[in-house]
């Protein structure tokens, strides 16, 4: 007679004891969770032993569950090591997973809004624990996941995988690429700063240019909304982070994987005979079984990556938020995502339409059709050196292009807006001006020039060369015109000048103005007779300004480069009395006491 | 390939590497625990240390024009903000709380007849009154540009029920549309949303440079005679007196030399036009106190020969015109090394000719 009307776990207890009842409870449930292996079975895989019942529980896993039937059951031993995979393809897997979840959690913090969206990644910074862990973790991830995969899609290339019967194998792996790329792309508008912004801005640009014009136009009103990046545009970026493009992966990850099962893990070129495919046929010898091999070794790499990942951003890295994103102010040397420069890149070249929409999708659609053009059998390197050099020019070509693409290369801007945006500049891409990290108290209050540095005309006396030089701009015009710019136009209210030697303790602020004296004098022929002002002032408790400005004799410049006379020295521009014209231009920043600027690390 | 034997051939190495990772990531994830509360702390002060930068920026180039690159305000212009009358401080606050403790023990010795006591107590106050006396003398200087010692808190005088924070964002974001009527430029909504050109996270930033003026308790009574201009009450016209007939002002569209045969018809006077240039009704001062601001008032009749009517545009020009002119119509000409558009232009509907005639003579006054 059952305990209770029906029969229940009590009868067991009833019938066997307490523990016996319980333990083969627990047994009965490992076993539906696993799909075929009890808890015994697990021990024993995971001790290394072989199973000791029949038919192998460790394989049912693979016959009737849901997740372990698009996994092969065992693999070849040739494929299990570290080459030739390096587990790169496993680690893209895992990086998708991996970014959902640390983006499902960001996603609650988050309104894609450009009212609120600065606001959000704030709190989320400020007020959400965990949340600069998990903002660092994704973004972080989402790097690594663009390098994993493209090293995926290295390796397959040059172990010759992609070739018959996986070519439709590599077409999904490259639409997957682009996906990964694309995502982490339009996941970069979204904190709604700076340089999401000028970097979706760059990107989309693009896009407008598209040939012919109505297209262009047109396609850059869809994906941004309207002529700028607005609401719009980032609820559009939005929704293609998390719903559209994040779909597409899916669906193409599902394809890829079955490819992957219907054809199994291509062997080491050397493993089998040139045009033959060996990998379905594993001789029992050969074989690994996924259960327990595979897995812990998969489950491994995950501990492992996720460690590294974890360790990063718990020490060396921080995902970037600048200032608010604004749509009037274009910060000096914006980029595109490191993994974009190539494009940035090429259109430095020239032709917008040609270097910047046809030549990616030259490059998109060759890497498609890859598999198609070579046909060729054999994967052993020795026989594909044509294949081989070809790739290696390419690689080449990338990292030249994604050099040119650095806003070092090519950008054209006036030598002394690039000192002071190199001396003042807010933090981004991992940089700052190199005043701004200078502790708050050794900025001290004061007027400091880099004539301090240019005192062989006093005998290397600083006191006489300061004397003289506050004693000229108290008699000179310049010294009123100097005055005159830094009170109207910058807002500094200073009504004379009074340069002192640099505090002796204040050794940062020393170092800091010392590079700014080297900086002005490597541009004689465009900056001749340069110096330097920098001015701290005290405008609040807790807050102090510095003003930098530079003064130099102005040379004529045609098209951004100044013009040479016969013997190679600049052409002074001069007044209507014959005298050099001094040029002055200044910026300034605020450095409160509590603003914490370090210098990145390893810069 | 030891290592791929090591890690990868056998199971145990891969377990154990696979649970000391593990392990590594909850201890890491547990030291960020421990931590997680100090960092959100010091990333929030880190925050509101670079807003104030950027606020201090923006009040530069969006602000510092009226209330003055110090925040002290330009008189007759706009009202202080490092002022210690809009963070409500009160110096006489510690006199008068020991007069009111005085004054109610006062009464009640009164009550029980202790004569001796009231005797103490009326001397003892008499000394707090010769306190504050002398600390309202001190004020003299603040009080003359505005400040009333009786009414030290700008937030209490205005009725404000909210915080000193929402005062001087919401006042920034919407603006004064009535402030024409008692400043010479209303002050504007700032707000895009109100049709200005500040984005929310702006108007933040500012306010949070303006309340970084805050002293707490260290005010000083140099702090407040630093100001130059403190708030206006504007006051309802009906309960204004109403005087004799007045005289019509210039006008806006007068053009100068219909101005110019006004002005002959009157004799200024330079120590009203002192009065007027250096009070709070015109407020010309404020600005033309410092050269960074605006041509200053040393020296003004000497440029105005020496300089000015040297320029061509002033061919045949009289100094009484150039001034008139530049008062009237300050769009006609601005001296270079300023910005054009800073002096109001509705001088014209604000002064007579023979206020007019009052403050180019005392302009007069000025060097030569």
């Amino acid at each position: 007679m059952s305990v209770l009307p029906f029969p229940s776990f009590l009868d067991d207890v009833k019938e066997k004891g307490l523990k016996r009842a319980a333990l083969e409870g627990v047994n009965e449930v490992v076993e539906r969770i696993t799909v075929g292996m009890n808890v015994q079975d697990i021990r024993e895989a995971l001790r290394g032993e072989p199973a000791s019942r029949k038919p192998n529980p460790r394989l049912q896993p693979h016959a009737d569950g849901f997740w372990l039937h698009m996994r092969p059951s065992y693999f070849n031993r040739s494929v299990t090591g570290l080459y030739p995979t390096f587990r790169l393809g496993w680690l893209s897997t895992y990086f998708v997973f991996f970014e959902t979840l640390t983006g499902i959690f960001l996603m609650i913090w988050y309104t894609p809004s450009p009212e609120v969206a600065y606001a959000n990644m704030l709190n989320i910074m400020s007020n959400v624990p965990f949340g600069q862990f998990v903002r660092d973790l994704h973004r972080l991830g989402a790097e690594a996941m663009v390098l994993i995969v493209f090293l995926h899609m290295l390796r397959t290339f040059f172990t010759g995988s992609y070739k018959k019967p996986r070519q439709f194998t590599w077409f999904t792996g490259v639409i997957l690429l682009i996906c990964t790329m694309f995502l982490s792309f339009s996941g970069y508008l979204l904190p709604w700063d700076q340089l999401a912004l000028w970097a979706v801005t760059i990107g989309a640009s693009m896009i407008e240019a598209s040939p012919p014009p109505v297209v262009g136009t047109n396609l850059n009103l869809l994906l941004r909304g309207g002529p700028d990046i607005g609401a719009n545009g980032l609820l559009r970026f939005y929704l293609l982070h998390v719903l559209a493009v994040p779909a597409v992966l899916f669906i193409f990850t599902g394809v890829h994987y079955y490819k992957v099962i219907i054809h199994g893990h291509s062997l080491p070129p050397a493993a089998e005979n040139i045009g033959e495919d060996t990998a379905k046929r594993v001789p029992l010898d050969k074989r690994v079984y996924f259960i327990p091999d595979i897995l812990t070794s998969e489950i491994m790499w995950i501990g492992v990556t996720t460690l590294i990942l974890v360790v990063l951003v718990t020490w060396f890295f921080h995902a970037p938020l600048e200032a608010h994103a604004d749509n009037q102010v274009t910060p000096l040397g914006t980029t595109a995502p490191w993994y974009f420069l190539w494009i940035q890149g090429a259109l430095k070249l020239g032709d917008k339409v040609l270097w910047g929409i046809i030549f990616p999708t030259i490059v998109i659609v060759f890497l498609l059709v890859i598999p198609y053009i070579d046909v060729t059998k054999s994967r052993r390197f020795a026989h594909r050196r044509f294949a081989l050099s070809v790739a290696f020019v390419l690689l080449s070509l990338l990292v030249f292009f994604s050099y040119m693409g650095l806003p070092e290369f090519g950008v054209k801007t006036s030598a002394d807006s690039e000192i002071l945006h190199e001396m003042l500049m807010e933090p981004a891409h991992n940089h700052m001006g190199t005043l701004r990290p200078i502790p708050y108290d050794q900025l001290v209050v004061g007027q400091f020039t880099t004539a301090q540095f240019e005192t062989n005309e006093f005998g290397g006396d600083i006191g006489t060369a300061l004397d003289s030089l506050n004693s000229e701009l108290a008699e000179s015009d310049l010294g009123a015109t100097l005055l005159s710019y830094l009170s109207i136009t910058q807002h500094l209210p200073i009504t004379s000048f009074n340069f002192v030697p640099i505090p002796a303790d204040a050794t940062e602020l020393y170092d800091g103005i010392s590079v700014l004296a080297h900086d002005i004098t490597q541009h004689p022929a465009e900056m001749p007779n340069a110096w330097s002002a920098v001015i701290v002032t005290q405008p609040q408790a807790g807050l102090k300004r510095v003003d930098v400005v530079i003064i130099w004799d102005e040379v004529e410049i045609e098209a951004g480069v100044p013009v040479l006379d016969e013997n190679g020295n600049p052409v002074f521009v001069l007044d209507e009395n014959g005298e050099r014209i001094q040029r002055i231009n200044g910026d300034y920043m605020y450095i409160h006491a509590d603003s914490q600027y370090f210098p990145a690390p390893g810069a | 390939m030891k290592l791929n034997r090591l890690i990868f051939e056998r199971i145990d190495h891969r377990i154990l590497v696979g649970t000391v990772s593990f392990l590594a990531i909850m201890v890491l994830v547990g030291w960020i625990w421990i931590n997680e509360n100090a960092r959100m702390a010091a990333f929030e002060a880190q925050y509101l240390a670079r807003s104030i930068e950027r606020g201090a920026e923006l009040y530069g180039s969006s602000c510092s024009s009226c209330h003055g690159v110090d925040g002290r305000g330009a008189l007759g212009v706009a009202p202080a903000l490092d002022n210690p009358s809009l963070f409500g401080h009160d110096f006489l606050a510690e006199i008068n709380a020991q007069v009111n403790t005085l004054s109610t023990e006062r009464t009640a010795a009164e009550a029980q007849g202790n004569t001796t006591r009231v005797a103490e107590i009326d001397t003892q106050l008499a000394d707090l009154q010769s306190q504050s006396d002398a600390l309202v003398a001190q004020m003299q200087s603040a009080v003359n540009v505005g400040y009333d010692p009786a009414a030290p808190n700008r937030l209490v005088d205005l009725g404000w029920g909210s915080t000193l924070h929402n005062f001087v964002y919401s006042t920034m974001a919407s603006g004064r549309p009535v402030s024409e009527s008692y400043w010479p430029q209303p002050m504007p909504a700032w707000a895009q949303a109100n049709g200005g050109s500040l984005r929310p996270d702006q108007l933040e930033d500012i306010t949070n440079f303006i309340l970084n003026w805050d002293r707490g308790d260290d005010w000083t009574i140099e702090d407040l005679n630093a100001v130059r201009q403190f708030a206006i009450y504007p006051i309802n016209p009906a309960t204004v007196p109403t005087g004799g007939q007045q005289d019509p002002p210039v006008g806006l569209d007068t053009s100068i030399d219909e101005i110019m045969i006004g002005l002959a018809e009157v004799t200024g006077d330079p120590q009203v036009g002192d009065q007027l240039y250096n009070g709070v009704v015109f407020g010309c001062a404020g600005c033309h106190i410092s050269a960074a601001v605006a041509p200053p008032i040393e020296g003004t009749w000497t440029r105005v020969i020496n300089e000015r009517l040297l320029e061509p545009q002033f061919a045949g020009y009289t100094g009484e015109q150039y001034l008139a002119e530049s008062i009237t119509h300050p769009g006609a000409f601005t001296v270079p090394g300023y910005l054009a558009g800073v002096m109001p232009t509705n001088f014209g509907e604000r002064t007579t000719f023979q206020q007019l005639a009052d403050m180019i003579a005392y302009l007069k006054t000025q060097d030569q």
